[in-house]
């Protein structure tokens, strides 16, 4: 690695369901959901947040169920 | 029977005896199908994420509730064709749940697994001193 040239350290990404053992994604749970919905309202990829595929399936099942019931918007501002 | 969830939302500009009224006829389908509405969740009067028949408000009442699937036919053509039920939604929570009961011992397992592998080190450890 050349000395002069900056080095950046990757944040590390953790599954937030795994190390909670969260194992049931509550679409009611609104709180929880929208940490993975920025205010645009799009699902945050989990290239972004880290999360497993099974739970990132569990997730977006989730976050369109919440829409459905207008806990969460389709599109936001 | 299974367990379901129903969750509804229902018109805040609707007079209160309305409300009660579509809520009890919604229970009277699941008992008259042999069911019981066994737990019953009210967040009252809420902000919608999004205007629905350009209200802003909803009323939200999540019910769990154990029915034959044969009554989900008829909660469904009652909520959509019921004016005062602006949206809703049925969830088989055993289904839902059994992959959590899946997942749950299969988190068990490693686990315990986990533990048993850091004892088998430590003791190894130990063995060397």
């Amino acid at each position: 690695m050349r000395p002069n040239k900056k080095r950046f350290r990757r944040r590390v990404k953790v599954c937030r369901f795994t190390v909670e053992k969260i194992n049931y994604i509550d679409y009611k749970d609104v709180e929880l959901l929208r940490e993975y919905t920025p205010t645009n309202g799009k699902i945050l990829p989990r290239r972004v947040t880290g999360t497993r595929p099974a739970f990132q399936h569990k997730l977006t099942r989730a976050i369109k169920r919440a829409r459905h019931m207008a806990l969460l918007p389709y599109s936001g501002n | 029977m299974p367990l379901y969830e129903l969750g509804v939302i229902v018109d805040p500009e609707v007079p209160p005896e309305e409300e009660t009224s579509t809520l009890e006829r919604l229970e009277g389908i699941i008992t008259d199908a042999g069911g019981e509405v066994i737990g019953k969740d009210s967040w009252g009067r809420r902000q919608l994420a999004y205007p629905i028949k350009k209200k802003n408000y909803g009323v939200y009442h999540f019910w769990k509730v154990e029915v034959g699937g044969e009554a989900l036919a008829k909660l469904n053509f009652e909520m959509r064709t019921n004016d005062a039920v602006m949206r809703s939604l049925i969830l088989n929570m055993d289904r839902e749940l059994r992959r959590k009961r899946k997942m749950d011992a299969k988190m068990e397992a490693r686990a315990v697994k986990k533990a048993a592998k850091a004892a088998a080190k430590a003791e190894a450890a130990a063995d060397e001193d």
